[in-house]
Parts: structure tokens; C-alpha cells; sequence
């Protein structure tokens, strides 16, 4: 009797191995591609001062001379880059690459505003495959 | 012989009743008004108009002027001047008989019965006085006077000028074979020239002969002599044969023939005749006269639009179109009279092209398509498709230096747009209109409406043309 149970338990064992075992190196192998980039925050803001944006705001006057796009990381698995795309009334205007570095990082770019830029304006933050992060939108007014 | 069928292949039903409408109203004035001052007038008119039209195809351009005042001022001349000849002639007839009804001449005056009635009256030393009206009108002249219509016979006649009857000293007016009125007053010659023993009867005679064409007869009661009067004669008459002669060339061969009625039907039928050639000359020179060109710009109509679909753009808004007509009708063309329209029945998803043909063209009557630039049209057809799509405030102005606006949310975020699959795909963003940042403060809301670029997008039905506004507004660091 205890022989049977023996086999049962070690037949149950061996059928759940045989199961098991192969979702263990997917959902490992899915960790290490999983590891996207995770944006934190995005905003525009006037300036940038020791590090972090300051002033942060939707309108900015073509007399601030800048408008700056302030976009930080929590989660870096590797040395990658993201795309800061500036769009005046949907057209493109600039594309400015940024490079990120594990674990966490934040990064900015900014255009000078000049009379001919007054208007909507929009960014998108993509990654490197063009996969769209996350989108800001601001005005340029007198 | 080929081009006159082809002709009577372009005259429309409402053309043969436009000028047999107009030919009959021209014929019932010639009825009603014929033997009138009127009409002679109104002949007299048409020829002057005929003159102004022929002075301005010359160039004569004070001549057409002239010509073209006497006729404005002629035509209320005639209403002022002839006014009782035009009231006598439309009170006279009942509405059947000025719409449709002939009044013959038939009358035949009865000359030997009135000779020998006169002859009578001048042996018995009997006063008489017999008007013959010639063609004008005697009403405003014969002064009041008792309607009599009666039939001409000798004893009418001699009871009438009868001494003891009430009317004697009056005047009789004959007409036709009917003494129609008695007793009327007739207006009194002032001439100075006149015998002695003419009396008052004789100045009556003279006076109307004088102031119309009518010839009247006056019997003297003291010497029982005979005269006739007619213009600024008075002319004594001995025998009954002379007398006959006057009153028969008076009243004219009509009077005297026994087919007067037969001529008269002819003289109307070829009045009749005479009206629809004349009608049809005028349509001609109006509705098929191609003397003037007229440029017109004429916007599309595009019809028949398959549902689903929508134009995205066309290679013009507008055809040119070169017309021509007689003046008159030219002139006369209003823009909404003209029509362009393009059937997009038979259109496709892309680019089509139409020609435009006559079939396209709505015209008024009369004017003739000469030219369309351009003839071909590029119509570019899209399918229409939903998109739901992001909307951005469009800020302006300025805040205050120490203020900055810090977040703003728009409700909804999102709009549904209709349109052009080709349009749509690159629309990304629907904007508000321009929101003014100068008043604002603190926190707050405030709506704004969309707007939409191209005009040819629209908002779908379920979805909002306005967005609500909340913003948030902060001091600067």
C-alpha cells in the first residue's frame, strides 16, 4: 500500500517537473526582456536647477527665450536612448536624442523660442523603437 | 429645310402659348379699341417705339433719347387725355364680351327713311336737328340729352321733333340704325358771319360740326329749309338725292352695303392675323435675338453624393460661363436663375473627372450656352471615417510676470471628428479656439470652442463642439 502511494506521489511529482519546468526559464527569460523603460515623470517647466525643473509650467512667453522638456526614469535595465520630439501645430520642429544609464535617470532638452513660434506645441517622448512614452503639450504665447 | 426642323424641334409648349397669349391680348385691344382716338394713338405709339428702336441700332443716341420721352410721356397722356373714351369702352362691355365677344358694325343706317322723314319736316315747317357722330367720341361735346335706342322709322322720327314733344328743340343722335339719344344740347357756334335768319338751331349744328367730324342735319322751323353741316360748312340742301348723298358719304359704303358684316369679319381676321405675326416678330427679336454676351461666374452644385463618401477637394469652386440672348433677357438674368449642378452618382473613391456638358447647365428661356471654362472638373471623392483625437488648448496672451500657468484640464480630452479618410490621417489634434490668459487668476473654468481644420471635418453627432477648462495658476518661483 505504501509502495503505491510511493509511485502516485512520484508519478504526481514527475508529471508536475515535466509542466513546471519549462515555464521557469520563460518567466525568467521575460524578466530580463521585460525590464522596460518606465517613465516617471514629464513635464515642462521653465528652467532646470541643480538638477531638478523649476518653474514648471504650460504657457511659456516667447520673452523666457526657453521651453525646456524635463523627463525622468525609474526604471533603466540597460544604457538606452529616448527621443525627445517637438511638434509646432503637428509639425515636426526638433528631434533631440537623449541617452539614459541604469538604474534611474533623468534627462531634458530644451528649443530657444523665438516671435515665429508662438502657438500649440506638443513633445512626444518615444523610445528608440519609436514606441510613444508619453506626450506633453504647451503653448507659446507673446 | 433641315435647319427649320431643327428649329421647330427647339420651340417649347410654353413658347406657342406665350405668343398665342400675347397675340390674343394685342387682338382684344384692337376689338375693343378699334374706330377710338385710342387706337389711332396706340399705332402711333408702336411706330415711335419702333423708330427709338431703330434710332438706338443706328447709334443715334438723342434721336433714341427723344423718341424713348415722348413715348413715356405719350403713354400717360394717353390715360389722362382719352380717359373717358377708355372708361366708355370697358363700362360698355360686360367682362365676356372684352374677353371674348366681336361688336360688329352691322347697323345699317336707313338714309331713305331719314331723307324723307327730313323732307317731311321741312314741308310741314317742322325743326329738326339730327346728329351723325363721324369716329370721335361726342361725349364730352352733346350735352345731356334722354337714351332713347329706338329704331329708325319715319314716325319715330317725325314724332320726336314733333312741337308739342319735350325733346323737339333737343338734338336726335343717330347711330347705326338706332336714334340713341333725344334732346341733347349741342355746343353753340360763335361765329359772326352767319345769316340773320339762322337761329340757335343752325349755331347748334355748326357748333358740334365745327368741334367734331359728326355731320348734322338741321330743319328750320320758320322757313322750313334744309341744311347740312359738316366741318365749318352749312350747306342748304334742295333735293332728297343730294341729302342721301351726304349721309351716305358720312356714314360710310359699310352703311350701304349688305355685306358690311362679311368685310368686317374679314377686317378681323386679318386683325387676328396681323396680331399673331406681330407677336412673333416681337418673340423672335427677344427670345431669339443672340445679340448680347453676358459673362457669369456660377458656383457647382454637386448632387447625388454617395452616402459614406464626401468631395475632399475639386479642381475649381466655380465655372465660367459665357451667355447669349437678346438684351432684354439678357439683362434680366439673375445668378439664382443659373444653375451648375454635377451628379456624383456614378463617382469612386479617388480622383474623378467630369466634363460639363449643357445637361449640367440650368438656363431661363431664351438664353443660349456659348462657352464653360473650364469644362472639365477634377473632383477628388473620399470615404468618410470616424477619428477620436486628442484636444490641445491654444493659449495667448500673457499672464502677469510673477504668474505662470501651471496645469490646465480639458473635458473632455478627447473629440470624435468626422471626415475624409485622407484628410483625417493627418489630423493628429484638434484645437480649441484662442483661450486669453490676460484676466486669469488663481484656479478656475472656463469653456472654449473647437475648432476645426480643414472646414470640410465636422464633430460627430455624439460628441461635444465645446470644452470645459479647468486651469490652475501659481506664482513663479
Amino acid at each position: 500500500m505504501r509502495y503505491r502511494l510511493y509511485i502516485i506521489f512520484c508519478a504526481i511529482i514527475t508529471i508536475q517537473l515535466l509542466f513546471l519546468l519549462p515555464i521557469y526559464p520563460l518567466k525568467n527569460m521575460n524578466a530580463a526582456n521585460g525590464a522596460q523603460l518606465k517613465l516617471f515623470q514629464a513635464l515642462m517647466c521653465e528652467e532646470i536647477f541643480t538638477n531638478a525643473p523649476r518653474n514648471p509650467t504650460i504657457v511659456f512667453s516667447v520673452t523666457q527665450k526657453k521651453a525646456v522638456c524635463y523627463t525622468s526614469f525609474d526604471q533603466v535595465p540597460q544604457k538606452a536612448f529616448i527621443y525627445h520630439n517637438w511638434f509646432h501645430r503637428d509639425v515636426p520642429s526638433a528631434k533631440i536624442r537623449l541617452t539614459l544609464k541604469p538604474p534611474r535617470w533623468s534627462t531634458f532638452s530644451s528649443i530657444q523660442l523665438r516671435k515665429t513660434d508662438i502657438g500649440p506645441w506638443r513633445v512626444e517622448i518615444t523610445d528608440q523603437k519609436g514606441s510613444v512614452l508619453g506626450v506633453l503639450r504647451f503653448s507659446v504665447t507673446d | 429645310m433641315e435647319k427649320f426642323f431643327l428649329f421647330l424641334t427647339t420651340i417649347r409648349w410654353q413658347d406657342v402659348v406665350d405668343i398665342s397669349l400675347n397675340s390674343y391680348i394685342l387682338f382684344r385691344f384692337y376689338v375693343l379699341f378699334r374706330g377710338t382716338n385710342v387706337f389711332r394713338v396706340l399705332i402711333g405709339m408702336t411706330v415711335l417705339w419702333f423708330l427709338q428702336r431703330i434710332a438706338i441700332s443706328l447709334g443715334l443716341i438723342v434721336t433714341s433719347w427723344v423718341v424713348q420721352g415722348i413715348v413715356a410721356v405719350g403713354a400717360i397722356i394717353i390715360i389722362v387725355v382719352f380717359r373717358n373714351e377708355i372708361r366708355r369702352v370697358l363700362q360698355a362691355k360686360n367682362l365676356k364680351s372684352i374677353l371674348w365677344g366681336f361688336s360688329y358694325k352691322s347697323a345699317v343706317t336707313p338714309i331713305e327713311i331719314i331723307a324723307d322723314s327730313v323732307f317731311e319736316m321741312a314741308q310741314r315747317k317742322c325743326g329738326a336737328l339730327i346728329v351723325f357722330p363721324g369716329k370721335e367720341d361726342l361725349s364730352d361735346v352733346v350735352q345731356g340729352g334722354t337714351p332713347w335706342r329706338g329704331l329708325i322709322t319715319k314716325e319715330m322720327i317725325t314724332s320726336i321733333f314733333w312741337p308739342d314733344n319735350p325733346v323737339h328743340d333737343g338734338a336726335a343722335v343717330v347711330q347705326g340704325d338706332q336714334i340713341r339719344v333725344v334732346g341733347a344740347i349741342l355746343p353753340l357756334s360763335d361765329r359772326d358771319d352767319l345769316p340773320s335768319h339762322h337761329g340757335t338751331r343752325h349755331r347748334a349744328a355748326l357748333g358740334l360740326a365745327e368741334t367734331t367730324d359728326a355731320l348734322v342735319i338741321v330743319v328750320s322751323e320758320e322757313r322750313g329749309d334744309m341744311l347740312v353741316a359738316k366741318g365749318n360748312r352749312l350747306r342748304e340742301i334742295k333735293q332728297k338725292r343730294t341729302l342721301e348723298q351726304n349721309i351716305q358719304e358720312h356714314v360710310g359704303t359699310a352703311a350701304v352695303k349688305k355685306g358690311a358684316v362679311k368685310k368686317e369679319r374679314l377686317e378681323i381676321t386679318a386683325a387676328a392675323l396681323l396680331s399673331l405675326v406681330f407677336m412673333t416678330g416681337i418673340w423672335f427679336s427677344v427670345s431669339r435675338g443672340q445679340d448680347t454676351l453676358v459673362s457669369l461666374d456660377i458656383p457647382i452644385d454637386y448632387t447625388n453624393r454617395n452616402s459614406g463618401t464626401e468631395i475632399v477637394d475639386t479642381s475649381v469652386k466655380s465655372v465660367s460661363l459665357v451667355l447669349s440672348g437678346s438684351g432684354a433677357l439678357v439683362k434680366s438674368i439673375t445668378p439664382d436663375q443659373v444653375g451648375v449642378r454635377l451628379d456624383l452618382s456614378k463617382s469612386v473613391i479617388g480622383p474623378n473627372s467630369f466634363s460639363i456638358t449643357t445637361e449640367n447647365i440650368s438656363l431661363p428661356p431664351g438664353i443660349i450656352l456659348r462657352e464653360v471654362t473650364p469644362n472639365v472638373i477634377e473632383v477628388l471623392i473620399d470615404e468618410t471615417i470616424k477619428k477620436e483625437l486628442p484636444i490641445q488648448i491654444d493659449w495667448s496672451g500673457k499672464l502677469p510676470e510673477q504668474l505662470i500657468l501651471v496645469d490646465s484640464v480639458s473635458d473632455p480630452e478627447t473629440v470624435e471628428v468626422v471626415g475624409g479618410k485622407r484628410i483625417l490621417e493627418k489630423v493628429v489634434t484638434i484645437y480649441t479656439e484662442k483661450v486669453l490668459l490676460d484676466n486669469l487668476k488663481g484656479k478656475g473654468e472656463i469653456t472654449a470652442n473647437l475648432v476645426l481644420n480643414p472646414a470640410s471635418l465636422t464633430i460627430a453627432p455624439r460628441s461635444k463642439d465645446k470644452v470645459t477648462i479647468q486651469y490652475l495658476i501659481r506664482q513663479r518661483e
